[in-house]
C-alpha cells in the first residue's frame, strides 16, 4: 500500500514522516557512495588503457561527470544534514560488489559501460517520479548524462566488434562482468524497496528493475553481435 | 562551494575567475597567430617536445580525424600524466587530502559543465561535429583546469599547464602531437 507525500525542498523533509526521511537519506548516501567508488576505481583508471586521445579525453568527460554526480549527490546530501563522512566509501556503508571486479584492459571497460550504465539508467528512471523532489530533479539532471556514458559504451562496442579478435576480446570481457551485475538491483525481499515503494519514493520492485534490466541488456548485446552468459538472477 | 580549511582560498578564487573569463572554443579553426604558435611551442617545450611544426586543424572532422589518428605520439601525454602525479603529491604535502580533493573534484565539476557548454556553442557553430566530439572537447578541457588547478596548489607557477591553459583561454584546442606535428584546433 503507498501512502500520499510530495516533499517539494528540503526544508520541508523535516516534517516528513521518519521513515521517509530514513529512506531518502539512505538512497543519497548510496548515491553519493557509488558514484565516488566508480569513478575512481573503474572510470578513471581507464583513461590509462583508452587507445587514442579520443577516447582517452571522452573518458576523462565520463570519470568527471560520475564524480560530478557524486558532488551533487553528497551537496544533496549536507542540505539534508547528513554528515559528509557517511557519504564516502570506507566510514559505513559499503561499495556496492558490482565495483569488486578488477578493471583490467579497455575491453573490459567497454563492457563496463554498456552494461553496468544501463544498470544505472534504471536506477535513474526509477527515481524520475520521486515524491522527495530535490531527488527527483537531481535523477533528471543526472540523466543526460548516464545515458551519454550507455552510448559511449554502445560506441566504443561498434567500434570493437568490427574484428574477429576485438569481438572476441569483448565478448570475454561480458563473460566474466555480467555475472556481477543482477545483484545490482538488491534482494527480491528488500525491506529497503517496500519502503520506497509505500512512499513513493521508488516505483519498481527489485525483481521487476532485474527483469526490465536482463531483457534491455540481452537487446543491447545482441545488437553488436555478443550474446550473455547465464547467471542466476534471483538475490 | 563547500569550505575547504586550510586551502588558499584566493588561488582557487583567481583560478575560477580565468576559467570563467577565458574564451574556451572560440577560435576553433582559426589561422593560427603568433601567439597561438610562442604558447603552443612553449607548452610542447617545457613537456621535452620542443622543436616540432606547430600546426592546424582546420575543422571538427579533422581534428577528430587526429584524435583517433595511429600516428598520435603518447610522449606528450605520458609527460603530462608524469607531471601531474608529481605536483598532486607536492600539492597533498601542503594540504589535507580530503579538502584538496574536495576542492578539486568541485572545481572540475563547475568548469566541466562551463566548458561543455562552449563546447557546444562551437560545435554548432562549426558544423559537422560528431555528436560525441563535444563531449570530447569538454573533457581535454577540464582535464585542462584540473591539470592547472594541481599545479598552482602545488606552488608551480610556471608549469607547462599555465602555458597549456593559455592556448584553452585564447579559443584554441591543443589536440596534441601526430608525428611530428604538434597540432593545434
Amino acid at each position: 500500500m503507498t501512502e500520499s507525500i510530495t516533499v517539494k525542498t528540503v526544508e520541508e523533509l523535516k516534517d516528513a514522516p521518519e521513515e521517509y526521511r530514513e529512506a531518502v537519506a539512505k538512497l543519497v548516501i548510496s548515491h553519493a557512495i557509488n558514484e565516488l567508488y566508480g569513478a575512481q576505481v573503474f572510470d578513471e583508471p581507464a583513461i590509462a588503457y583508452a587507445p587514442t586521445p579520443y577516447a582517452k579525453w571522452l573518458t576523462c568527460r565520463v570519470a568527471m561527470e560520475e564524480y560530478g554526480h557524486h558532488v551533487r549527490f553528497r551537496q544533496l546530501g549536507v542540505q539534508m544534514g547528513i554528515p559528509e563522512e557517511r557519504m564516502v566509501p570506507g566510514t559505513g556503508k559499503k561499495p556496492l560488489s558490482i565495483f569488486e571486479f578488477p578493471l583490467k584492459t579497455w575491453e573490459e571497460f567497454v563492457a563496463i559501460k554498456l552494461l553496468a550504465d544501463l544498470a544505472e539508467i534504471l536506477q535513474v528512471e526509477d527515481l524520475l517520479h520521486c515524491t522527495f523532489h530535490p531527488l527527483r530533479n537531481l535523477a533528471r539532471a543526472t540523466m543526460p548524462e548516464e545515458r551519454f556514458h550507455a552510448q559511449f559504451g554502445e560506441d566504443f562496442t561498434a567500434e570493437l566488434v568490427k574484428t574477429p579478435q576485438g569481438k572476441e576480446t569483448l565478448q570475454a570481457a561480458v563473460n566474466e562482468y555480467f555475472p556481477y551485475l543482477p545483484s545490482f538491483f538488491g534482494g527480491s525481499k528488500s525491506r529497503n524497496n517496500e519502503i520506497f515503494r509505500k512512499w513513493n519514493i521508488k516505483q519498481r520492485t527489485n525483481d521487476e528493475m532485474r527483469a526490465d534490466f536482463m531483457t534491455r541488456a540481452t537487446e543491447v548485446a545482441s545488437k553488436y553481435g555478443l550474446t550473455l552468459p547465464e547467471v542466476r538472477q534471483a538475490a | 562551494m563547500s569550505d575547504v580549511i586550510g586551502l588558499p582560498a584566493a588561488t582557487l578564487a583567481r583560478l575560477k575567475a580565468e576559467l570563467r573569463a577565458a574564451s574556451w572554443f572560440a577560435a576553433l579553426g582559426e589561422p593560427l597567430t603568433g601567439g597561438d604558435r610562442t604558447d603552443a611551442a612553449a607548452y610542447a617545450g617545457a613537456l621535452g617536445l620542443g622543436g616540432l611544426t606547430i600546426d592546424l586543424a582546420k575543422d571538427w572532422p579533422e581534428a577528430e580525424r587526429l584524435l583517433k589518428s595511429s600516428d598520435w605520439s603518447s610522449h606528450l601525454w605520458d609527460r603530462e600524466e608524469a607531471l601531474r602525479r608529481d605536483l598532486l603529491q607536492r600539492a597533498e604535502a601542503h594540504y589535507p587530502e580530503r579538502a584538496l580533493w574536495t576542492a578539486l573534484t568541485e572545481l572540475t565539476t563547475e568548469a566541466g559543465d562551463l566548458v561543455h557548454g562552449k563546447a557546444a556553442t562551437a560545435a554548432s557553430r562549426m558544423g559537422n561535429a560528431a555528436k560525441a566530439s563535444i563531449h570530447v572537447a569538454a573533457g581535454a578541457a577540464s582535464q585542462a583546469v584540473y591539470q592547472l588547478a594541481v599545479a598552482r596548489l602545488a606552488g608551480d607557477a610556471a608549469s607547462p599547464f599555465e602555458s597549456k591553459f593559455r592556448l584553452f583561454a585564447a579559443g584554441r584546442w591543443p589536440l596534441g602531437v601526430v608525428g611530428s606535428r604538434v597540432i593545434l584546433f
